[in-house]
């Protein structure tokens, strides 16, 4: 499926700030499961936008601007061609071993509820115990956009039974690594096949490493494997570290954020 | 389009492409054989550009010691030889003739005149006589301005349309074979036993093969330093400003064949395939490559690339 994503970010600022740095992870790298055709990153500010890339393999983008600015508007756009590899993922870049990903985190930690799910789903095998803890999580959580922000942990969340699609990917990965089995945080994009293009925020979801299988996604926002109609963006431990923009600014009052993505199915289009 | 239009267009671009390699790998052959005896060549250096095109074998059954003048002239006259020069650009144009609609104008003439010359060179030639070495030197270079020759008419003047995204096809698939052999002519050097990996002959011989195949500027700029093999190879493989590097070929064939998918509305298994090939390289890094063997590698990109080439044929170019 090609899929046009297009994922705009305004600031608006009562009083400027001075200046603003940025760490932007919004570019894909291909894999087997998906591959990128075209993508840009607009900003309608001076600007200096620096490719680079972390530890983890993902693409990053230091953008920052020096002048006073009362609005600023970061437009990230391509297209992505996605096969349906029933969440497998191969030919990913992987610089580490996937022992790193049992390492906890502030935003993963796992209290006795979470772990205890980790290990009644986990006995079970690595394979149906992921789908069943993927199921639990689904069964239990709901989805609200309110009680939960960025910094809501795993645990809280588990305990409030309602959140985002991130926090059931992290409670996701609390319970899979309680369970022995490494697991990472993957933040990407989400094509809805009942119409609704615009969204409020990207999409996210887990990945966990079975042995024989490799990296394979969870989805328990959907409660499904990673298909044609995911966009998988940047990884990490946490969000944290694949969230997509982390920044500071300097001496700004009154920020106010608005965010839009647009996840649609591309229309045929040429171009050299 | 026609299967045979696309597959003509495909293949006059492969075969000029084809030419062109030929001329440089005879080009870093001769460059390895002028190096004086006192840096420890063994004289392997004819067997090279024959075991890297893959036509030793042949060249067996017509030859029995591969020397300057009979490598030579198997590689640039030989009509038993199907991938040599003459057959290369006899071939080339005969598949544009086929097409001849489907071309510009400056890519024929480009193609016509080629011909023309070389069917002067060669009656020109005394066969009893090896060729001078000044010679040599002015056909190798005639041949490699053939190619700059079509490849710019096509890229100045042809339609972005299937015809010339075929034609790009032809020319990055040949071109990701070739910088794929070329990878594996130094495997085929041997080394002296007395000399090491790293030492002076080596040095020589990497030097000589990126001179081959222009790129010892390229080397320079993107590295600063000297010559290395891991380095060359990740120039070779891995660096996608070179534009003959592996994974420049395979950007170039994913594009194209998804203009075609996206023209004809119709995706298949060599766009895939391309795009798999094309994001393994773009994921690798070159400490892996070299750890498992450059050889291996070579060798089973080679096999992949003719998968490719394979497919592209069934799904576009047969029927």
């Amino acid at each position: 499926m090609r899929i046009a994503v297009r994922h705009e970010t305004h600031y608006t600022y009562a009083t400027p700030p001075k200046s603003i740095i940025q760490l932007l992870r919004l570019t894909p790298r291909s894999h087997e499961g998906q591959h990128v055709i075209s993508w840009r990153i607009d900003c309608d500010a001076d600007c200096r936008l620096k490719a680079g890339e972390d530890a983890f393999g993902n693409i990053t983008h230091t953008f920052t601007v020096a002048q006073r600015v009362s609005s600023l508007s970061l437009v990230v756009e391509g297209h992505v061609e996605t096969f349906d590899t029933a969440g497998v993922v191969r030919y990913a870049v992987e610089r580490f071993s996937p022992l790193l990903y049992l390492r906890e985190t502030a935003l993963t930690e796992a209290d006795a509820g979470i772990e205890d799910l980790g290990r009644t789903c986990l006995a079970r095998g690595p394979l149906d115990g992921l789908h069943e803890l993927m199921g639990r999580i689904h069964a239990r959580m709901q989805f609200d956009t309110d009680p939960t922000h960025a910094a809501t942990s795993a645990k809280d969340a588990w305990s409030l039974g309602r959140g985002v699609c991130q926090d059931y990917a992290q409670i996701f990965i609390a319970a899979a690594r309680a369970g022995g089995t490494p697991a990472r945080y993957i933040s990407g994009h989400f094509f809805r096949d009942d119409g609704v293009v615009d969204q409020e925020a990207g999409h996210a979801w887990a990945e966990a490493y079975i042995p024989d299988l490799g990296w394979v996604g969870f989805d328990p926002a959907n409660c499904m494997c990673p298909c044609e109609s995911h966009v998988r963006i940047a990884f990490g431990l946490d969000y944290l570290d694949a969230a997509p923009v982390r920044g500071a600014q300097n001496a700004g009052v009154g920020e106010s954020l608005r965010v839009n993505v647009a996840v649609s199915q591309a229309r045929a289009q040429r171009q050299n | 389009m026609l299967a045979r239009s696309a597959d003509n267009l495909f293949w006059v671009a492969r075969y000029i492409e084809r030419a062109d390699f030929s001329a440089r790998m005879i080009d870093a052959a001769l460059r390895l054989a002028a190096l004086p005896k006192a840096y420890g060549g063994d004289g392997t250096e004819w067997i090279s550009p024959l075991a890297a095109a893959g036509n030793l074998e042949l060249f067996k059954q017509i030859h029995d010691v591969p020397d300057q003048d009979n490598v030579f002239a198997f590689l640039a006259f030989d009509r038993d030889n199907p991938s040599s020069i003459r057959n290369c650009i006899e071939n080339a144009r005969r598949a544009a003739r086929a097409v001849r609609t489907a071309l510009t104008v400056e890519m024929w003439e480009s193609i016509n005149a080629a011909w023309l010359e070389l069917r002067r060179i060669e009656s020109s030639r005394d066969v009893t006589k090896p060729m001078p070495r000044e010679e040599v030197d002015r056909f190798l270079d005639f041949v490699k301005t053939i190619s700059r020759d079509f490849d710019g008419a096509a890229y100045r003047t042809m339609l972005r349309n299937d015809s010339y995204w075929f034609n790009r096809l032809g020319l990055y698939m040949e071109r990701a074979d070739n910088t794929a052999r070329v990878l594996d002519v130094k495997y085929h050097v041997l080394l002296p036993e007395a000399e090491q990996v790293g030492g002076t002959l080596d040095f020589f011989q990497w030097t000589a093969i990126l001179r081959a195949v222009s790129a010892l500027t390229a080397y320079h700029w993107v590295y600063r330093e000297s010559i290395k093999p891991w380095l060359i190879m990740d120039l070779l493989v891995l660096r996608r400003e070179m534009p003959r590097s592996l994974v420049s070929c395979y950007e170039n064939l994913a594009r194209y064949l998804d203009f075609i998918g996206q023209d004809y509305g119709q995706q298949g298994v060599s766009q895939r395939l391309a795009r798999s090939t094309y994001t393994r390289l773009l994921n690798s890094r070159r400490d892996e490559i070299f750890q498992r063997g450059l050889h291996e590698f070579v060798t089973e990109f080679l096999a992949d690339n003719s998968r490719l080439g394979g497919v592209i044929a069934e799904q576009y170019l047969l029927s």
